[in-house]
């Protein structure tokens, strides 16, 4: 079978029929003809995707280097090791081990006193990020939610744009939701924008994170008219 | 990608470097992504998940290699970990999912199909819009030659010249592809394509 064969036989337009291709090659050009079916091959993402991703590694990188500025833990390690960034000095922990041997000694004394002058504070904090997308609803709306744990709760911090403003009653109200379907309301707005929220329950049990449309009517449940939804994953 | 060092940069979180590899890769990330769940949202909860797990380990990464496929084993597995999450909780996220959508009803594609995808899905993306389109008519929609000259209302004949000279620049790409081992490995060589390589 010549290339052109080939060609118009993945182009729709072959006169001998599958009966005269070579079975190899008929396997592998329907292999191909299958995939070029593919709907995943077409689709594409939407314009916030990039927004998003970039908006999800930056604040990982920024809270690796917040945590060493403001962690005295991490500072003492720091102290000891000297001014090298954490991610670099992990390579270098891998294939220097001599430095392993004085350094470490010293941080594990710096570590100590740090830990004693702390109480246990050095923990970084639990996170968790979430990137939110339109719903038919509301298609040119995107979301991006940052979960923090503390001892009050789970602040969430929300970055949303493409929303219209609601008022006279009306309102965006977020929700968690487990995977039962049981919804934990944890904040209202009216506006795109950014938006600080609160979570009494964990993401890790409520995952789902919806944004609906309410109307101030004494009617405390969701109206199911949602506009944004994302699932949070951990990015401590 | 032009910059020598963008994966460096990208390694430590620069914003311009995430934003530069993304631009590269993320359609591609993407589309594997969707390959294996079959469902647009969660595709694109993977693409992040992915994009997130390649900057932890941009450490480790062997700059010699070449970052498409490594990218694309990283998207798969992600991919994986939402379907995993995906069927642990099958009656909530689930629950306005296609039900047609394969992925979430069988196992996901092994690394070579998804590798396979990822080339294809790259040498579409060097067609000509046209082209690229009447591909997609043909294979995607299931339209017959007829029907694209009717729906594109040029004549038949100049369907099929065009889908063949088309098709014939799929098949040099994927023939060029396939004479490249970009991984550095055997395993990721793509088992399809035509021409050029017999």
């Amino acid at each position: 079978m010549t290339d052109e064969e080939r060609i118009s036989y993945l182009a729709g337009d072959y006169a001998g029929g599958p009966g005269s291709l070579d079975p190899a090659d008929a396997e592998e050009l329907d292999e191909l003809r299958t995939l070029l079916a593919d709907p995943a091959m077409w689709e594409v993402p939407g314009q916030h995707l990039e927004d998003t991703v970039v908006a999800t590694v930056t604040s990982a990188a920024s809270r690796e280097t917040g945590d060493d500025r403001s962690d005295p833990v991490a500072s003492a390690r720091r102290a000891a090791g000297g001014e090298i960034p954490r991610r670099a000095r992990r390579r270098s922990r891998r294939s220097v081990v001599a430095w392993a041997a004085g350094a470490a000694a010293a941080a594990a004394i710096a570590i100590a006193i740090a830990i004693g002058v702390t109480s246990g504070t050095g923990t970084p904090a639990t996170t968790f990020s979430a990137a939110l997308s339109g719903t038919p609803l509301a298609p040119g709306a995107t979301g991006q939610a940052t979960l923090t744990q503390t001892t009050a709760g789970w602040n969430v911090t929300l970055h949303v744009s493409g929303l219209p403003r609601l008022d006279n009653g009306r309102f965006y109200q977020a929700w968690l939701k487990n995977a039962a379907g049981i919804l934990v309301p944890i904040g209202t707005f009216n506006q795109s924008g950014n938006v600080t929220l609160w979570s009494g329950v964990p993401p890790t049990q409520y995952p789902t994170i919806t944004v609906t449309r309410q109307q101030a009517n004494g009617n405390q449940a969701s109206s199911g008219q949602r506009v944004l939804v994302g699932h949070a994953h951990s990015t401590s | 990608m032009g910059d020598p060092h963008v994966l460096s940069r990208f390694a430590a979180g620069d914003e311009d470097a995430v934003r530069t590899i993304y631009r590269t890769y993320g359609r591609l990330v993407f589309a594997i992504a969707y390959k294996v769940l079959g469902d647009r949202e969660l595709a694109e909860d993977a693409t992040q998940q992915a994009f997130l797990q390649a900057w932890r380990a941009a450490a480790s990464f062997e700059p010699s290699k070449e970052l498409g496929p490594w990218l694309a084993t990283i998207a798969r597995r992600a991919a994986i970990d939402v379907y995993r999450r995906e069927a642990r909780h099958a009656h909530s996220p689930l629950e306005d999912a296609d039900p047609a959508a394969s992925g979430l009803v069988s196992l996901p594609p092994s690394v070579d199909r998804v590798y396979d995808a990822w080339q294809v899905r790259q040498a579409l993306s060097e067609l000509s819009p046209n082209d690229a389109d009447l591909v997609r008519l043909q294979h995607m929609e299931g339209f017959t030659h007829s029907q694209i000259a009717e729906r594109l209302n040029i004549p038949v004949g100049t369907v099929k010249s065009r889908s063949f000279r088309a098709h014939r620049r799929l098949a040099g790409l994927l023939g060029h592809l396939r004479g490249n081992d970009p991984a550095g490995s055997a395993s990721s060589q793509p088992r399809i394509g035509t021409g050029g390589q017999r």
